[in-house]
C-alpha cells in the first residue's frame, strides 16, 4: 500500500516537472521576439532583443530614463513620447498620464513592452545622463533624521551637471529588501568638484532606500546611482531671488551657491529656511562663509518655535517671507520642499506681486 | 477559510518589502481578512467606523499642513505636525492611487502620547479597513487613535 503511494506521489511529481520544463521551454521559443529596432528621435536606431520592457531596454543601452520605482508603474516618472509600436494603452498606465498626454502618444516606458519595432522621442538631455559607481566617502549628521552623505565617482570618473539637479540613488538588495530600487535625491555639491556628489538625505521611517542609507550604508561601501536630472536650476536673468527652503529641501540651494560663487555671480538672493527647532538648523557655518564670498546673499534662517535664546527671525517661513519682502514683482522665487510647503510660499509671493510664470520649484512629490 | 488567489497574491505584496522595508504587515502573522476583522470588531465596540476615523485623521492633516512642517494647535489638548520626503507612494491594493510620503504625528501635549499615520494609512483606512499589521512601524491601533481623535 505504501509502495504504491510512494510510485503515485513520485509519477506525479514526474509530470509536474515534466509540465513546468514545457512551459519553461515553451516560454522561451514562444515569447521570442527576435530582435526589435527603436528608432530614438528619428536618428538613432537600438536593435534590441524583444519582449523587455521599453524602460529596461533603454537601460540595457545606457540610456536612463527618470524613474523612481524602479519600473513596478507606481511612480509615473518615466514618461516617453511614443508615436509608433507600443500598441493600445495599458490600464495601468491611464492614471499617470493625462488627456494631452495620451492624444501626444505619452507613454511610461516601463509599461510598454518592446514586441516589434518602436518610434520613440526623448529629450536631448536624457543622451547624457549616465550610470555611476562610486564609493562612500563621508556620512555627516545634520539634524537628528538629516544626513550629508558624500560620495567620490569610480567610473566613470567625473560627472557634468547643473546646479539644481537631482540623481537617482540605486539601493541595492538588503535585509530588508528583496529589490534593488531607485529614489531620488537633490545635489548639494558643488558642480565645479566633478568627481564628489553629496546627497542630503532625510530619514523616513520604513522607507526601502533611506533605512539602507542611514541603518546599513558604511564609509567605504560601493553604491550606483544615474544622472543627472531635472529642470530646476537658475534662470539667466539679473533678476534679484528670494529662496524658500525647510528640511532637505537645503541641497540644491547649496548646490547653486557654490556654483554662484565660481562664476562670481552678483544676484541678490534672500534665502528664508524653514526649521520646526533651533537644533533642526543645518550648514549654518556654510552658509555664513556664502554670506562673506556673495555680497548679495543673505541667509534668513527661521526657527518656528526657538526651544533655547533666538535672535532671529521666529514662525512660519512663509510669514517670515510676507514679514520682510515688499513688492517682489521683479524678482523671481526658487522654492524647495513639501508640497504644502511649496503651495504656501507660492500664496505668499504671489500676494507680494509675483506672477507665478517667475516661481520655480522642487515639489518633493 | 480559504483564501481567493487575489487576496493570496494581495497578501504577498503586503507581506513584501516592495514598496515599504518593514512591508505592511510587520510580524503579524494573522491573515489579511483576520486583521482586518479584528481591528472593524474594535471599532464596532467603541461605535466608531473607520471612515469616520479616517476623515479625522484627513482633518488633522489637512490642519498640520498649513504649519509647514512645525507643531500646530488642534485644540487645547492636542497638537500636529507633518514631515514630508521626496516621491510618492502607491497603495498595494490593485488599483491605481498613490500618495506623497507625508507622516502627520498627533500629540496629546497632557500626557505626550503621540500617534503618527501616513497618507496611505488615511487611504488604507478609509478603502479597505486595513490598520496595518502588528509590528508594522505605520501600524495604526484603531483603539488607540479612536481615543485620540475623538
Amino acid at each position: 500500500m505504501i509502495q504504491t503511494l510512494l510510485i503515485s506521489v513520485l509519477i506525479m511529481s514526474a509530470i509536474s516537472a515534466g509540465l513546468a520544463a514545457v512551459l519553461v521551454v515553451a516560454e522561451f521559443f514562444l515569447r521570442n521576439y527576435g530582435e526589435c529596432k527603436i528608432t530614438i528621435n528619428g536618428e538613432k536606431d537600438l536593435v534590441i532583443d524583444g519582449g523587455g520592457s521599453l524602460l529596461a531596454s533603454l537601460v540595457e543601452q545606457k540610456i536612463f530614463i527618470p524613474s523612481a520605482c524602479g519600473g513596478r508603474g507606481t511612480c509615473g516618472l518615466c514618461k516617453v513620447k511614443v508615436p509608433d509600436g507600443a500598441g493600445s494603452l495599458l490600464p495601468t498606465e491611464e492614471p499617470y498620464l493625462d488627456k494631452k498626454e495620451i492624444a501626444g502618444n505619452m507613454r511610461l516606458s516601463c509599461q510598454v513592452k518592446v514586441r516589434n519595432d518602436l518610434k520613440i522621442e526623448i529629450p536631448e538631455e536624457l543622451f547624457n545622463i549616465k550610470e555611476y559607481s562610486c564609493s562612500c566617502e563621508e556620512i555627516r549628521d545634520l539634524t537628528h533624521d538629516i544626513k550629508l552623505f558624500r560620495f567620490k565617482l569610480i567610473e566613470p570618473p567625473d560627472i557634468k551637471f547643473t546646479p539644481g539637479q537631482y540623481m537617482q540613488l540605486l539601493a541595492p538588495i538588503y535585509e530588508k529588501s528583496k529589490e534593488e530600487v531607485y529614489r531620488a535625491y537633490s545635489i548639494a555639491s558643488d558642480s565645479a568638484q566633478k568627481d564628489i556628489i553629496d546627497l542630503i538625505i532625510r530619514f523616513v521611517p520604513g522607507g526601502i532606500c533611506t533605512t539602507y542609507c542611514f541603518e546599513y550604508l558604511n564609509v567605504g561601501d560601493k553604491v550606483k546611482m544615474n544622472g543627472a536630472y531635472g529642470e530646476f536650476r537658475l534662470s539667466e536673468t539679473d533678476a534679484d531671488m528670494l529662496w524658500i527652503a525647510g528640511g532637505s529641501g537645503m541641497a540644491p540651494f547649496v548646490s547653486i551657491l557654490h556654483y554662484m560663487k565660481n562664476t562670481g555671480n552678483k544676484r541678490k538672493v534672500t534665502y528664508y529656511f524653514g526649521a520646526n527647532k533651533v537644533k533642526e538648523l543645518f550648514l549654518l557655518d556654510e552658509m555664513r562663509q556664502f554670506e562673506k564670498d556673495l555680497p548679495n546673499f543673505r541667509f534668513v534662517p527661521v526657527v518656528y518655535e526657538p526651544e533655547e535664546e533666538w535672535n532671529g527671525e521666529t514662525g512660519l517661513v512663509t510669514k517670515a517671507v510676507g514679514r520682510n519682502e515688499k513688492n517682489i514683482a521683479d524678482c523671481e522665487g526658487y522654492l524647495c520642499g513639501s508640497g504644502g510647503m511649496i503651495d504656501a510660499s507660492i500664496e505668499v509671493l504671489k500676494k507680494l506681486g509675483l506672477d507665478e510664470d517667475k516661481i520655480y520649484y522642487d515639489k518633493f512629490a | 477559510m480559504k483564501e481567493s488567489p487575489d487576496i493570496k497574491k494581495l497578501e504577498g505584496i503586503l507581506r513584501s518589502s516592495k514598496l515599504s522595508s518593514s512591508g505592511f504587515m510587520g510580524s503579524d502573522r494573522r491573515s489579511l481578512g483576520e486583521i482586518i476583522d479584528a481591528d472593524l470588531a474594535v471599532l464596532s465596540e467603541l461605535g466608531c467606523p473607520a471612515k469616520d476615523i479616517a476623515s479625522k485623521m484627513q482633518d488633522v492633516t489637512n490642519k498640520a499642513t498649513e504649519a509647514l512642517g512645525n507643531w500646530i494647535k488642534i485644540d487645547d489638548s492636542r497638537q500636529a505636525m507633518i514631515t514630508e520626503v521626496k516621491g510618492r507612494i502607491p497603495c498595494p491594493w490593485p488599483h491605481a492611487s498613490n500618495f506623497a510620503k507625508r507622516v502627520t504625528i498627533l500629540r496629546d501635549t497632557a500626557t505626550g502620547d503621540e500617534i503618527k499615520w501616513s497618507d496611505l494609512n488615511i487611504h488604507l483606512i478609509a478603502e479597505h479597513n486595513f490598520f496595518e499589521g502588528k509590528g508594522c512601524y505605520f501600524r495604526v491601533e484603531p483603539a488607540k487613535i479612536a481615543a485620540m481623535l475623538f
